[in-house]
């Protein structure tokens, strides 16, 4: 492998990594507030897509501005399902096996939906900046990936200055540290919670209309997509937002650089054997075992 | 019958409650000389499969309250076992058995790193064994990949006799459901899903206990898929591996009423007859029923069709206590 190969295959990674952290953030919010796993993360992320392709082939919209779009549209239907559902099943600080079933029924809901509406085909986004390519030295980057790329930090930067500098975020990572602590203070935790919740599908489904500019997708979109999430907050930690950019760093590299070992077939079961050696092995994710020899110190 | 008294009537009920699931056999096992259309058996011979792994995800899904999303790992390694098993010749009985026992074997592999994670990290942990398996099975030169595995018939087919290997197989599942809720294992397991750290504390050892109902539920949902597998004479690992086999096992008791023994044969009672009529005309509809379905049952009534037949029972009991007359 010659260093060109070296670096072409870094630079895909990295830019896997941003699409990867874009696409787990909105689980990690809604974890770290709830502690409820969102299985219906694929069904968002399904539904993004087909959000920015409706738009992108009546409109003609470009799907960037799709993606924009979609955050308040998800955002609303985030906050719906929650004062719909979410909310009638007992907060727990643990998480519980009700709620976990219930967003798995959602799932079968919004998945069988996309079906009924959209049928089972595949479909893509095809722009002019699909097929095109940038040449800067002996490297080549792909357009529409660089753009994903920068879209999906972005996104994440602006959620990092939502969380610091408004009242709602600053409440969402109070209660993400200790939720007693948070409603002692006057932190509304319901309407927390559904805010939350809202900004969590908010940015699942901005990220699924992104994934939608690399793949194509059909109704069952998402399910590879749910596990990737899953090893990437498992791996950093589930409720940190830095941790999120450690997890999809490892999972890119992983996913990326074992095509020189292990044959292509074989590349969908990395990250599902890394979600199971993750969870089992590193319960507090990488920075776990960071934080376990400076703890205190 | 010759003192007619409350007991002596209660008695009798009490009987024939007991009496009642082996009528139920009887009259399952005289259907197809009733009804002998080959789509019916076959619908009948697909439900009995279906219930077997109902009842067998329930041992540990519901008895020990360990919801695991992937029982399609051992419905797949039964069915393919037994296929392969067929081919080289060993009889229809034999090839189940070393199913259930792949099946059992792998059940363990998994359950020891899993079971250190409690309730929903053992069920998301599930999902990535299960897809784990699909695709290195997929991958796999044995398994045929995606273009399957055909099973060469030896003598000339009977659907009946897949039919009632079908049957004893569920009946097996339904006395082992049983045996289990009334032994001292069950309560066991009842008492590791209602607080594992109190169980331990009472000197039940909740790891042992759930390594053995998951191997349980693995060997009879691996006979299930070699008795699918023997049917149906062509497996694909993308079919018996799917993601969506382990959803409808999961779904089957819980909808019926989980952790109890007829819950899951009700449930999939339920499953066959919808899944035969919608699945035909709206194959996408059946899912978006039991999703919702899963919905409601979570919000409102986690006891399943069961659940809302006693209670219904019992309102029923009340209104005519209410009423007052007794002679």
């Amino acid at each position: 492998m010659t260093a060109v190969d070296f670096a072409n295959l870094l630079i895909a990674a990295l830019m896997l990594a941003g699409v990867y952290a874009a696409m787990s953030v909105g689980m990690t919010i809604i974890y770290g507030v709830m502690k409820i796993v969102n299985l219906a993360h694929a069904g968002f992320l399904m539904l993004g897509a087909y959000f920015v392709y409706e738009l992108h082939e009546r409109m003609g919209l470009d799907p960037l501005l799709g993606v924009v779009l979609a955050f308040p549209v998800f955002f609303f239907l985030g906050a719906g399902i929650h004062w719909l559902l979410v909310r009638r099943i007992p907060a727990s600080d643990q998480p519980t096996l009700a709620s976990l079933l219930l967003l798995f029924g959602l799932w079968l809901v919004l998945q069988n939906l996309g079906y009924l509406i959209w049928h089972n085909e595949d479909r893509a986004i095809l722009t002019a900046r699909t097929f095109s390519t940038l040449q800067i030295g002996p490297i080549t980057f792909s357009t529409v990936r660089l753009t994903v790329f920068g879209a999906a930090v972005a996104s994440l930067a602006a959620l990092e200055f939502v969380l610091h500098k408004t009242w709602h975020g600053r409440a969402v990572r109070a209660l993400m540290q200790n939720r007693e602590a948070g409603r002692l203070v006057g932190i509304n935790t319901e309407r927390t919670a559904r805010w939350a919740f809202g900004v969590g599908v908010a940015f699942t489904g901005a990220a699924g209309g992104l994934l939608a500019m690399l793949y194509s997708f059909s109704p069952s979109f998402g399910a590879p997509f749910l596990l990737r999430a899953f090893v990437v907050i498992v791996l950093g930690g589930l409720e940190s937002f830095s941790g999120v950019a450690i997890g999809a760093l490892i999972l890119a590299l992983a996913e990326t650089f074992s095509i020189l070992v292990i044959p292509a077939g074989y590349q969908p079961a990395i990250a599902f054997s890394l979600l199971v050696v993750a969870l089992v092995a590193l319960p507090d994710g990488v920075a776990g075992l960071w934080n376990k020899r400076q703890h205190w110190a | 019958m010759t003192e007619p008294g409350t007991s002596g009537v209660s008695g009798l009920y009490r009987g024939v409650w007991k009496g009642a699931p082996l009528l139920l056999l009887g009259v399952v096992a005289a259907l197809p000389h009733v009804y002998s259309g080959a789509y019916f058996i076959r619908l009948l011979f697909v439900t009995l499969v279906w219930l077997t792994t109902s009842v067998a995800w329930n041992i540990l899904g519901g008895f020990a309250g360990q919801v695991s999303f992937g029982f399609a790992v051992f419905y797949g390694l039964g069915a393919y076992t037994t296929a392969l098993l067929l081919n080289s010749g060993m009889n229809r009985a034999s090839c189940l058995l070393l199913g259930a026992c792949v099946a059992a074997f792998a059940s363990l592999l998994i359950g020891l790193p899993t079971f250190r994670l409690k309730g929903p990290y053992f069920a998301i942990a599930t999902i990535g064994v299960s897809e784990a398996v699909r695709v290195v099975m997929t991958n796999l030169p044995f398994t045929g990949g995606a273009s399957g595995y055909r099973i060469i018939e030896k003598g000339a087919f009977h659907q009946l006799l897949h039919f009632y290997f079908a049957l004893g197989l569920a009946g097996v599942a339904v006395i082992v459901s049983m045996l289990v809720q009334r032994s001292k294992f069950g309560l066991a397991l009842v008492a590791i899903h209602e607080d594992e750290e109190a169980a331990a504390d009472l000197g039940v050892n909740p790891f042992r206990a759930k390594l053995l109902a998951h191997a349980l539920g693995a060997a009879l949902t691996g006979m299930a898929g070699g008795v699918y597998a023997g049917y149906a004479a062509f497996i694909y690992p993308g079919g018996v591996f799917a993601f969506d086999i382990s959803v409808h096992i999961l779904l089957m008791p819980i909808i019926g009423g989980v952790g109890t023994v007829w819950g899951p044969v009700i449930g999939s009672v339920v499953n066959g007859a919808v899944h035969e009529e919608l699945v035909a005309s709206f194959p996408q509809l059946h899912l978006l029923l039991y999703g919702s379905l899963l919905i409601l049952i979570i919000l409102f009534e986690p006891g399943g069709v069961l659940g809302l037949l006693g209670k219904a029972s019992r309102v029923l009991a009340r209104a005519r206590s209410a009423g007052g007359s007794h002679s």
